[in-house]
């Protein structure tokens, strides 16, 4: 057909110029495909990551902090303090064995998170909306190996004299009374009370005897109430002993500060860490088995099958875990019931997951916990997701709120380079079209002729900016950057030792993933651009009365 | 009846503020099969007169009557029916389609008279027979010859068998030679054809050769050499016929 060969003709036969729009549309749609498929990888990126707790099977996770006020429910009133929780800070390195000997010890603390009793934790189960409940107990452990320091200071304390002065009552009625009868006794004569008071001064009373005594002061003495003859005491603070550790680390002892978590087996799709997590070896099943993080067991050079030795209680490690983003990850992962004898914390956690009943509940549930319990620190996904950072969520923000403006800044740029290269084309060619119309085309044939044209240019360059397109979007799945993201928690100094800050990361590959949706956004940008361009470049030709369009010079 | 009457035909174009009478107060009649030479210098109103007897403008005023009917009154698509299967057009600057081969530029005319495309190739190829260039069918303009090239535009103009063929200078681009060969071509096969030839120029030499010639100054219609209408074509009649 005549008409499709003109087509073909105009494009190949004008070919510098079909290259150049097929070029300028297909960088225009795979800019379009390209920042929409980074955004798309970066959103997912941030979406898989930024879930942690989902990541866990736990919906919300429930901690107790210090705080100065009691509250009701299980984690309020009395009970362990930080200082109390924490008193194995101040043990006696000397208990370790003889000073001089090898130790190899692991001190395990609660640290800021303090512990309550398993019993209580089962509590926040018959919460409303809650469907399950996981305890777990994490520590800092501080592991110590060396030799058991020699000085060890025994300081005496006690034995000193403390003199205390001390106001004393004046005598009463009945006391004066005695005392003048027991100096009448020993003959000593006391003036009336009326004489005396012009001699003795302002004292008034017992005062105005001032004279007497001081001619008889031992008759005085003698007759003075009991109370008043012992009024100058010795007080003698009682005699103590204490032994205490003087500046620890001046042996070889060397301090390693790692955290550790005892696991509630029940339900290993919830705990602190889960089956899912488990990216080597398998989940614990009981006794003496232990699961490392990955990035523990490679600092540590530990792998499945490994032993850990523990106060003396050897486990074997039996998988390796990814420590979700955010969530309660430690370093090793134990049995409950075995960390909890480990480190002396016998029926006692110190962290619940909750699960809701279902999504929707979360917010409800999180209230009644933190309504019910005055001390719990209830903990959402959305919260966790707020303390990660790094690079992907600096891309992931970037993204939110560039990549929208870069889309539609990519968008318009290649309706525009479509519709202006369409729109040149045709300016270009008002003479030819001149032409056609003076041949006796009618004004529908002449644009149906360069819209279908323009509309072989957008499909080809739409086609050209998919591959384009796509290909970058596989460069950057091959070659693109890798992102962190961290979440870091604890940190600080608790009873002047410092608690290792707990930072989580995660790196994620940064991919690109291609939608259909965002291909045929691109191509149709492209195909409709070209096509609305040209059609209107066409029709403004067309319109042209064909005596104007021959008069056009090229 | 006349094949065209003109009464008080005037163009003006607007050229900002200025207004420009191309034409002003033509009055002509132009009967079937003649061959008519527009005359005069450049700006004196040839090609415009031409483009509105080829339906290709309106006029401001005045009638432009083609075989009874008035130009200005048919609607766009009836005017490009009237210059698709009754005007040829042959331009100065030939007008050939760039991208399209001398056998495509004629059918360029063809297809949309709804000629197929065997039919509409069979009926190029015989035109361009015609116009001597058989050979050079599959070439593309820029290929061809500046007479060649007007060659294929006089295949492309005559193809439908047009009533009234429209040419404007068209040897302007030419030497001397090739333009007595271009008139020579298109003065026989219109007559062949029975086409009315109307050419605009200001080249004496194929002025003279047509039985009326018409002077225009200033857009104006300065003579018509009334006598001439009876000797027809025969006078320019070519060795072919």
């Amino acid at each position: 057909m005549f008409y499709l060969r003109y087509l073909r003709a105009e494009l190949l036969r004008r070919r510098g110029r079909t290259i150049l729009t097929l070029l300028g549309l297909a960088v225009g749609v795979a800019l379009v495909i390209a920042i929409s498929s980074l955004s798309k990888g970066l959103d997912d990126a941030q979406s898989a990551t930024l879930d942690p707790l989902a990541g866990i099977g736990t919906d919300l996770t429930v901690t107790r902090t210090a705080q100065d006020t009691g509250g009701g429910g299980p984690f309020g009133g009395g009970g362990r303090d930080v200082v109390e929780a924490n008193r194995a800070v101040v043990t006696d390195l000397s208990k370790l064995g003889k000073a001089g000997t090898q130790f190899v010890h692991d001190f395990f603390l609660p640290g800021t998170q303090l512990t309550f009793t398993e019993a209580q934790a089962k509590e926040i189960a018959a919460v409303e909306g809650v469907a399950a409940v996981s305890a777990g107990l994490t520590l800092q452990a501080v592991h110590q190996e060396g030799k058991v320091p020699k000085i060890v200071a025994s300081i005496q304390t006690g034995g000193d004299r403390i003199d205390v002065n001390r106001a004393i009552t004046p005598p009463t009625a009945a006391e004066q009374e005695a005392i003048r009868a027991c100096l009448a006794k020993l003959g000593v004569e006391l003036p009336n009370q009326g004489q005396g008071r012009g001699q003795a001064g302002p004292g008034g009373g017992l005062g105005g005897q001032g004279g007497e005594r001081a001619a008889n002061p031992r008759a005085f003495a003698q007759c003075l109430p009991e109370r008043m003859q012992r009024f100058r005491a010795t007080i003698t603070t009682p005699r103590e002993t204490l032994q205490q550790v003087l500046d620890p680390p001046q042996t070889d002892i060397k301090s390693e500060s790692y955290t550790i978590g005892g696991v509630e087996l029940g339900d290993p799709s919830m705990g602190l860490v889960t089956s899912a997590q488990v990216s080597a070896g398998r989940f614990l099943k009981g006794g003496r088995e232990a699961l490392v993080s990955a990035t523990y067991a490679a600092r540590k050079s530990l792998k499945v099958g490994s032993e850990l030795d523990l106060n003396g209680t050897t486990f074997t490690v039996v998988g390796l875990v990814n420590p979700p983003l955010g969530g309660q990850g430690v370093d090793v992962y134990l049995p409950l019931a075995r960390l909890q004898t480990l480190s002396d914390q016998k029926g006692l956690v110190n962290v619940v997951l909750v699960r809701a009943t279902d999504s929707a509940s979360v917010g409800a549930v999180e209230q009644r916990i933190e309504t019910a319990y005055a001390q719990a620190e209830v903990a959402s996904a959305k919260q966790v997701a707020g303390r990660i950072s790094g690079s992907l969520v600096d891309a992931a923000n970037l993204s939110h709120s560039l990549g929208l403006a870069l889309s539609i800044v990519a968008d318009v740029a290649a309706f525009l380079l479509a519709a202006l290269l369409a729109l040149s084309s045709v300016g270009k060619r008002v003479r030819e079209l001149g032409t056609l119309k003076a041949l006796g085309w009618t004004q529908r044939k002449v644009v149906r002729q360069v819209a279908a044209e323009s509309l072989a240019q957008g499909v080809l360059g739409g086609v050209l900016g998919v591959v384009l397109g796509v290909g970058v979007a596989l460069l950057v799945g091959l070659f693109g950057p890798t992102l962190t993201a961290s979440s870091t928690t604890g940190g600080g100094s608790l009873l002047g030792v410092e608690q290792a800050a707990r930072t989580t990361s995660e790196a994620v590959s940064l991919t690109a993933p291609v939608g259909v949706a965002i291909l045929l956004a691109g191509f149709g940008l492209a195909v409709v651009g070209g096509l609305l361009a040209g059609a209107a470049g066409a029709l403004r030709a067309a319109r042209l009365r064909p005596a104007d369009a021959l008069r056009t010079v090229e | 009846m006349s094949q065209y009457e003109l009464t008080g035909v005037g163009k003006a174009f607007n050229r900002g503020p200025l207004v420009i009478n191309a034409l002003q107060s033509v009055d002509l009649s132009i009967e079937p099969g003649q061959f008519v030479a527009l005359e005069g210098p450049s700006g004196s109103g040839k090609t415009t007169l031409l483009q509105l007897l080829g339906a290709l403008d309106r006029p401001s005023s005045g009638h432009v009557l083609f075989e009874g009917r008035n130009l200005a009154e048919l609607r766009d698509g009836e005017l490009a029916e009237l210059r698709l299967r009754s005007f040829g057009f042959v331009f100065q600057q030939f007008n050939l389609i760039p991208t399209l081969t001398a056998l495509e530029n004629v059918q360029a005319k063809l297809a949309p008279a709804g000629y197929s495309t065997v039919g509409s190739r069979q009926r190029a190829e015989g035109m361009l027979a015609e116009v001597g260039l058989a050979d050079r069918a599959g070439h593309l303009p820029s290929h061809l010859s500046g007479g060649e090239q007007q060659r294929v535009a006089i295949a492309r103009a005559l193809s439908v068998e047009p009533r009234v063929v429209l040419a404007d200078e068209p040897t302007g681009n030419l030497d001397t030679g090739t333009g007595a060969e271009i008139v020579e071509i298109l003065a026989t096969l219109a007559a062949e054809r029975g086409a009315t030839v109307i050419v605009a120029t200001h080249d004496t030499g194929l002025a003279g050769r047509a039985p009326r010639r018409i002077a225009m100054r200033d857009g104006r219609l300065v003579a018509t050499d009334a006598d001439a209408q009876t000797v027809g074509l025969a006078a320019v009649s070519s060795p072919r016929s």
